[in-house]
């Protein structure tokens, strides 16, 4: 019989040392989140008093002021119809656009792709003002469809898919053309099949940035029942007064459907982070 | 089964020509290889014949169909890729039964048709697997199943093989040879690889540069190579060959050997092959040389000789293997050199 034993891990000082730093940085990094919500399980009083880093008296009374005397839940409905809205067109646009880029031959084939890249480097924030005006000219303006329209401007997701498929053998397209597919069906049938993975996270990305999204739900619905989750919530800091435990609680509440999708599909979200890395450079 | 007629191809990539004027004709029911070094268009000729690439010139007929600006799918071809392009996420049931499927055909009817095929390539009990969870050789009975379930007229393989480690090559060698004389089905096959060529075809197509150097059965282009290009790429180890000058009617080999009454012509080269190469007492060769290596390979041995212009290389029985080092004189079977002109054309004996 032999005797086998197992080497005796070795301590390493440096490893110590950056597990530690990293330690701290994620506590760094994770305590405001942490504040947030104990503060918003504290009564408003005790916000200016109680500096524990468990509430003395935890109670859920903010969450319950703030889901009674707000549209909250409307505002979620306007969010999710919204986020899958984006979600559903921007993933399927970018994946038939990235396909035909890369996999057909057509007039102003590299136009299209110029253009795509040159809208990729043209910041949201500057074609604001020329959204506001347009959408309000075609009185889109407190609509769904008023919302959406620009936020369906992804450039990356069409970038990531032509880099997918450009990396695909060209065999499998062949194949399929000898087999007599359609380019619907090689898409369809045999591209985005092939690697569910990455419309998953392509779609999972688009989802979290489309329900995160602030700036432009906020100039697009005005009206209180057309707010999505985040400008509702803004408002609803305005309409509290200065009342920490409420709006900490709005806060979290308007987080928690994405804190969860992230948790439910992490794997897919670094994946997605990892795809569009390279190209954000 | 159908014939296959290839009528003055040409292709261009912009001003790049890479074949012109190519006349090929395979019979029905023939296995015909198309051989040639990298580079030397018999992919792209293979891709013409399939619809994957258009053709800049000429006509293909299949059957006497003209097929020149058919789609691939409507030309009655089926082709096994080099890397067997298997959908990954498909079983390997679904794979066979794909252009089933995309055809519209019932349920009933794909998998029908799909055990069919699977029986023949006893393919059984994988069908509910995926590519990735079969091996090498497996994934190539599943492309040919592709390729079947389609019941083309002519077959197109791509260097289907190039993939397989040495034992499993021929295997599957053996296996598509088998297949051929079951289905009878013609077929256009693409290697570089000579032995996979010599054993499975009843017709090689040697090509270089684009141009078909030689047509002909596998002991015609062995035996009797149109051209100097022809005789270096058949046969493995590759002929031998000898720059010669004429004196009278006398051949000089390099060293001063001479082969007496073989001058012929405007003869610059002759070639012959390894076993057509004897060693012999001293004196008695026409070229003289010292072993360098000995490849023994059990049921033969090649023994690589310098002499004054290279190297030569002799087949010897196994037991009668000279060691390296060794000084040795060789002596040519007339019967069998092969003389080449200057432009690389070989003289009728």
């Amino acid at each position: 019989m032999s005797v086998t034993t197992t080497p005796r891990r070795r301590l390493d000082a440096g490893a110590i040392l950056l597990t530690t730093l990293t330690v701290l940085c994620a506590l760094l990094w994770f305590f405001p989140i942490y504040w947030a919500i104990i503060t918003s399980l504290r009564f408003d009083q005790d916000t200016v008093t109680d500096f524990a880093l468990f509430p003395k008296r935890p109670t859920l009374s903010a969450y319950i002021f703030t889901i009674e005397n707000s549209n909250l839940l409307r505002w979620y409905l306007n969010s999710t119809i919204t986020s899958v809205i984006i979600t559903v067109i921007t993933v399927a646009v970018a994946a038939c656009t990235g396909y035909a880029i890369s996999q057909l031959t057509f007039p102003g084939r590299k136009l299209l792709w110029w253009t795509i890249l040159a809208c990729f480097m043209v910041p949201v924030s500057a074609l604001i003002v020329n959204h506001f005006i347009i959408i309000a000219q075609i009185r889109l303006l407190n609509s769904y469809a008023g919302i959406i329209l620009p936020m369906l401007l992804h450039p990356v997701t069409v970038i990531v898919y032509k880099q997918f498929f450009d990396g695909l053998p060209r065999e499998f397209r062949e194949a399929a053309v000898m087999d007599g597919a359609t380019e619907f069906q090689l898409l369809f049938r045999i591209f985005l099949p092939m690697n569910w993975g990455v419309t998953t996270a392509l779609a999972i990305i688009t989802f979290i940035g489309a329900w995160n999204a602030f700036l432009w739900p906020f100039l697009a619905a005005q009206d209180e029942t057309m707010m999505t989750v985040t400008v509702g919530i803004s408002a609803v800091q305005d309409a509290f007064g200065v009342a920490y435990g409420r709006v900490l609680s709005g806060a979290v509440l308007a987080g928690l459907p994405v804190a969860l999708a992230y948790l439910l599909f992490q794997r897919r979200v670094t994946q997605a982070i990892t795809l569009s890395a390279g190209i954000k450079g | 089964m159908a014939s296959l007629e290839l009528t003055s191809i040409a292709k261009k990539y912009g001003a790049v020509e890479v074949m012109r004027g190519l006349d090929l004709k395979v019979a029905d029911g023939a296995f015909c290889a198309l051989l040639g070094p990298s580079g030397c268009g018999k992919s792209t000729l293979l891709r013409m014949i399939a619809g994957l690439e258009t053709v800049t010139a000429g006509s293909i007929h299949i059957d006497s169909t003209d097929v020149t600006h058919k789609e691939p799918s409507k030309r009655g071809v089926a082709m096994v890729f080099q890397n067997y392009a298997l959908y990954p996420h498909l079983t390997v049931r679904q794979n066979i039964a794909f252009s089933l499927s995309l055809a519209g055909a019932p349920k009933a009817v794909q998998t029908e048709k799909a055990d069919v095929v699977a029986r023949m390539l006893q393919l059984e009990p994988l069908m509910d697997r995926r590519p990735a969870e079969l091996s090498g050789g497996q994934r190539q009975r599943v492309a040919i199943g592709r390729a079947l379930v389609r019941d083309p007229k002519v077959f197109l393989f791509d260097e289907p093989l190039s993939n397989l480690d040495a034992l499993l090559r021929v295997q599957m060698r053996l296996e598509l040879a088998k297949l051929h004389q079951d289905l009878k089905t013609t077929m256009v096959y693409v290697t570089h690889d000579q032995v996979e060529a010599m054993t499975l075809a009843d017709q090689i197509v040697v090509l270089d540069k684009g141009v078909v150097q030689q047509v002909g059965s596998p002991l015609d282009l062995y035996n009797a190579p149109a051209n100097r290009f022809v005789a270096g790429f058949i046969g493995s180890p590759a002929m031998n060959f000898l720059a010669v000058s004429a004196d009278g009617s006398d051949l000089v080999l390099p060293g001063g050997g001479r082969i007496a009454g073989a001058a012929q012509g405007q003869v610059v080269e002759v070639g012959i092959r390894p076993e057509h190469v004897r060693i012999v007492a001293d004196g008695a060769g026409v070229i003289r040389g010292k072993t360098r290596v000995v490849e023994q390979l059990g049921n033969t041995s090649f023994v690589y000789v310098d002499i004054a212009s290279g190297t030569f290389v002799v087949e010897v029985a196994p037991d009668a293997t000279p060691s390296p080092g060794q000084s040795v004189d060789l002596a040519l079977d007339l019967s069998r050199i092969h003389k080449f002109l200057a432009d690389g054309a070989r003289l009728a004996n």
